[in-house]
């Protein structure tokens, strides 16, 4: 019992640091604010993270698992690429609009704090469950058939780098309409940038 | 009284669609002499034994040991007898039929001669639809184009020998074909590092990411008992082929199929994802060591 | 009345239809039956997939079709202007895996079907030992597996060089391989050092020593193959090498060669379906092989043969007995000449980009082979291969008849079955 309640206040811990770097940003919160909000002591705090680098680092890797997860249902699923691409943006928007502080931090943080994420989180270590759901994703795309074969990086930005886009812009409330108003024209504009040329 | 010379298994040597790969790489056999010094040979290829063509294609006499090489042709005929013919003959009372080469095994290079008709003894391609199901019981694989000389010698030997040889679900002795070419290959380390070959003509990098290379998917021992004695393709730069997979010989040899970027084949037995986290992290360590030439004669004073 | 003989131990099997008139073989016709398709085998497939495909032609001069097949592909490239320049390393071992082949091809035809089959007509003692063939052959294949991975069916030449990357320690292994060949060749066959025997300069020297070679040389003569087994008296030499002049010779003069006018024919086979075609030069028939490439480096013993006996069974079975010393010691010369600075292959543009035709030319180990291919962005669109025994062994009519079929005529059966095999025969090269 102890164990599963200790689990749950690490999962709580990571929501609130979530929440405070994405709105903070990483310098200015600290480890008395993040414990405070969570309601317990620094002290204890230091017991489930040894450092904010090392708790920065495990929300890179917990966001990654988060959305690896998600699409590997998806990739899972028996439908046609096309399909895929729907459900990836719709669970993608769907993410950055219930849970904002999860993009946020990725791209707020993460991207921009490489010196945090140097040692340890270098390349594809932090976010490799994620990225290799992509890879899972393209590569059956390409054996189906269904999408052009072309460097990986080129799809990958394409896909993450529009997708991560429109996140930002809706963040940062520039959009006039909600992200979810946006699923099928992007759906459908990726699907076009990718899929196999005749 | 037998004498001891009647004691000797007797082995023939047939042929069917083949380019005698098999027969001039068995010739390599270091040990080769005292190999034919323990058996009688009735007849062999490219060299006189005790009988010629004519009196084997016959069908009077009988065999120990049918060795089969080349791919299986139902209207292929030598000396105006259908090999199958002689094949049905000398199989019935062989103790064992070893199929030599990929070709004798799956179809091989010379199935494509007449896909619709030509296939391996036993198998076409993966398929168990071969001619020879009736004495399956009785065939060895030895896969390869052309067999490793050591290969057959092994399994000359363990008949020879009386010991028995342990088969895969393709009729391959394991101990032969349990390993993958990669093992021993010299340049595992970059595999594990992920570091590719930056070209042909090199001794460093991994040749499986672009330059077509099928050793962690080959069943072979080709970098384990070397070739010649001497070397093996990985270890001259030439990418594995996989020549001993039933499905030998694909396309784009020289050419990793990927998606993507990411490779369509991964090592054998290793889920596709698994093998992408752990390729995508160990690419991320940059061992200096393995970047550049192992020897450089040029630069270095 | 018209006889089939079925011929075997020649690299598979050929039939010879003998029509005999008072004991003597009054003309011959030749069958290849077995047929392969490696050239539709070739079509549509990415060029670089014949440096896999054709070595499996013959599994005894699968280097040649390699090495063929890498020279068709550069010839393309070269036509659609990207010129490949090989490097002098890449050169070198390409051309030393060529000569080990060679080397090997002619010590298992030497103990393993010619020895063999003189002991059958003779009476000296000459005794068959071919697992000396096969130790000799064996020690060269090592020699080719040091640069080349393995032999058989190796692919290490590409478009631009090699492989492989061989440092001293290859060099040296390839170097004691050749030692050993080397002393093999001296105390099994020659009797004499290799050195002595390449300054023989005439037929009378093989009386000053006793060994295979001269024991061969002896059977020849009991069987009065100096004075049988004349086929056209001109040769053929086509492949560019270090080790030949590529050149087209009428006796001993040479003149210029250009392969462009080599052709092939429907072979005459009136009795059975052959899958062979005859290969032509301008459109007459020439002999291939040792005999003419000797001929054409004015080797002086090949020469003084040559005066003496012609191109008898003699001189053509001599020959390439000398080939082998000669190609021993060329190979010492390609290996200590070795710049280990260089590359072994150089950056070529991709093959998708090559659209063009090309062909490859090399000497194998019985004559010319040659490779052509025509590519359509990368793919193969058309391949076709031409061997040397196409060349030598063709089925023609009485009119024309090729060198096989001339070198029989008028002799007893026994001496034209051997007389066909003084040629060399590769069947599973003629009907690829």
């Amino acid at each position: 019992m102890a164990r599963i309640s200790k689990e749950k206040r690490k999962t709580g811990l990571i929501d609130v640091a979530l929440k405070l770097f994405s709105k903070k940003g990483f310098y200015v919160t600290t480890i008395p604010d993040i414990a405070e909000e969570a309601g317990m002591s620094v002290g204890n705090f230091y017991n489930y993270f040894k450092s904010k680098d090392i708790l920065a680092k495990e929300l890179v890797l917990y966001i990654s698992e988060y959305l690896g997860n998600q699409i590997l249902l998806i990739n899972e699923k028996d439908i046609s690429t096309e399909e895929k691409i729907h459900e990836i943006v719709v669970m993608y928007f769907e993410m950055a609009t219930k849970k904002p502080e999860m993009i946020e931090y990725f791209l707020r943080v993460y991207l921009s704090n490489r010196e945090v994420f140097g040692e340890g989180c270098e390349g594809m270590v932090c976010v490799s469950p994620f990225v290799t759901e992509m890879m899972m994703f393209f590569n059956d795309g390409v054996a189906k058939g269904d999408l052009h074969d072309q460097d990986f990086f080129s799809a990958f930005g394409l896909f993450m780098g529009y997708l991560g886009g429109m996140a930002f812009l809706f963040g940062e409330k520039i959009l006039p309409h909600p992200l979810e108003w946006y699923q099928e024209s992007i759906s459908q504009n990726i699907y076009n940038a990718l899929k196999k040329r005749q | 009284m037998h004498s001891k010379k009647d004691n000797k298994k007797k082995l023939l040597w047939l042929q069917g669609v083949t380019c005698n790969g098999n027969t001039h790489s068995f010739l390599n056999l270091p040990y080769l002499p005292l190999l034919l010094s323990k058996i009688e040979l009735l007849y062999f290829p490219t060299m006189e034994a005790l009988y010629t063509f004519e009196e084997i294609s016959e069908c009077k006499l009988s065999c120990d040991i049918l060795v089969f090489e080349g791919a299986f042709d139902p209207e292929l005929k030598r000396n105006d007898i259908l090999i199958q013919t002689m094949l049905e003959h000398y199989s019935k009372n062989a103790e064992y039929v070893i199929a030599v080469g990929s070709c004798a095994s799956f179809g091989g290079i010379f199935k494509a001669s007449a896909p619709q008709r030509n296939s391996g003894l036993l198998f076409n391609e993966s398929e168990r639809t071969g001619p020879m199901l009736e004495v399956d019981q009785k065939i060895i694989n030895l896969s390869g184009c052309p067999i490793h000389p050591e290969w057959l010698g092994y399994t000359l030997n363990m008949i020879i020998n009386h010991q028995k040889i342990l088969l895969d679900e393709m009729h391959r002795p394991r101990e032969l074909y349990s390993n993958l070419a990669h093992h021993g290959c010299t340049r595992n380390e970059y595999f594990e590092w992920k570091v590719d070959a930056k070209g042909f003509g090199l001794k460093e990098g991994c040749l499986f990411y672009e330059q077509g290379c099928r050793g962690p998917m080959t069943h072979a021992s080709c970098n384990k008992i070397l070739w010649n004695e001497v070397s093996s393709k990985t270890r001259s730069g030439t990418p594995c082929f996989g020549c001993t997979e039933p499905d030998f010989p694909k396309q784009n040899f020289f050419n990793t199929k990927t998606n993507m970027s990411i490779p369509e084949d991964v090592p054998l037995g290793v889920p596709k994802r698994n093998y992408l986290t752990m390729a995508g992290i160990a690419k991320t360590f940059h061992i200096k060591r393995l970047e550049g030439k192992l020897i450089d004669y040029k630069t270095t004073p | 009345m018209i006889t089939k003989q079925l011929l075997e131990h020649i690299e598979g099997e050929a039939s010879v239809y003998f029509d005999i008139k008072d004991d003597k073989v009054d003309f011959a016709t030749i069958t290849f039956p077995h047929f392969r398709g490696m050239e539709s085998i070739l079509k549509g497939k990415n060029a670089l997939d014949a440096l896999v495909i054709t070595p499996r032609v013959c599994g005894i001069c699968g280097h040649a079709h390699l090495m063929a097949a890498v020279r068709a592909i550069e010839d393309a490239y070269k036509n659609a202007g990207f010129e490949i320049k090989l490097t002098q390393k890449a050169q070198k071992i390409r051309e030393f895996t060529l000569i080990m082949e060679m080397i090997q091809n002619h010590f298992k035809w030497l103990y393993m079907v010619i020895i063999p089959e003189l002991v059958k007509l003779i009476s000296i003692k000459l005794e068959k030992t071919p697992l000396k063939g096969a130790y000799a052959a064996s020690l060269s294949a090592k020699a080719i597996a040091v640069f080349g991975g393995q032999w058989p069916h190796s692919s290490y030449m590409i478009p631009g060089g090699v492989t492989s990357d061989p440092t001293f320690i290859e060099i040296m292994q390839a170097r004691s391989q050749l030692e050993e060949l080397i002393k093999f060749f001296e105390k099994e066959t020659l009797g004499i050092s290799l050195d002595k025997f390449l300054t023989l300069e005439s037929c009378k020297d093989f009386n000053g020593f006793s060994s295979d070679l001269t024991n061969l040389e002896k059977g020849l003569i009991e069987t009065g193959m100096h004075t049988k087994g004349f086929a056209k008296d001109q040769f053929i030499v086509l492949g560019e090498h270090g080790f030949t002049n590529s050149s087209k010779l009428k006796g001993t003069r040479t003149f210029g060669i250009n392969s462009k006018y080599v052709s092939d024919t429907d072979a005459y086979s009136p009795q059975e379906i052959t899958y062979a075609k005859n290969a032509l030069y301008k459109n007459e028939y020439y002999e291939a092989g040792p005999l003419g490439r000797m001929l054409s480096q004015s080797v002086p013993l090949i020469k003084n043969m040559h005066r003496r006996y012609k191109d008898s069974a003699y001189s053509r079975v001599m020959a390439r007995v000398f080939e082998i010393g000669y190609l021993l010691e060329y190979s010492k010369i390609l290996l200590d000449n070795f710049d280990i600075d260089e590359d072994s292959v150089v950056t070529v543009t991709d093959i998708k980009q090559i659209s063009a035709t090309g062909i490859g030319v090399v000497e194998a180990p019985r004559g010319p082979l040659l490779h052509k291919i025509e590519l359509k962005n990368g793919m193969i669109s058309q391949y076709h291969i031409t061997t040397p025994t196409q060349f030598n062994i063709g089925s023609s009519t009485p009119q024309t008849p090729t060198p096989v079929q001339q070198a029989m005529q008028g002799l007893a059966k026994k001496d034209a079955l051997f007389i066909f095999r003084t040629f060399d025969v590769c069947s599973v090269c003629t009907t690829h």
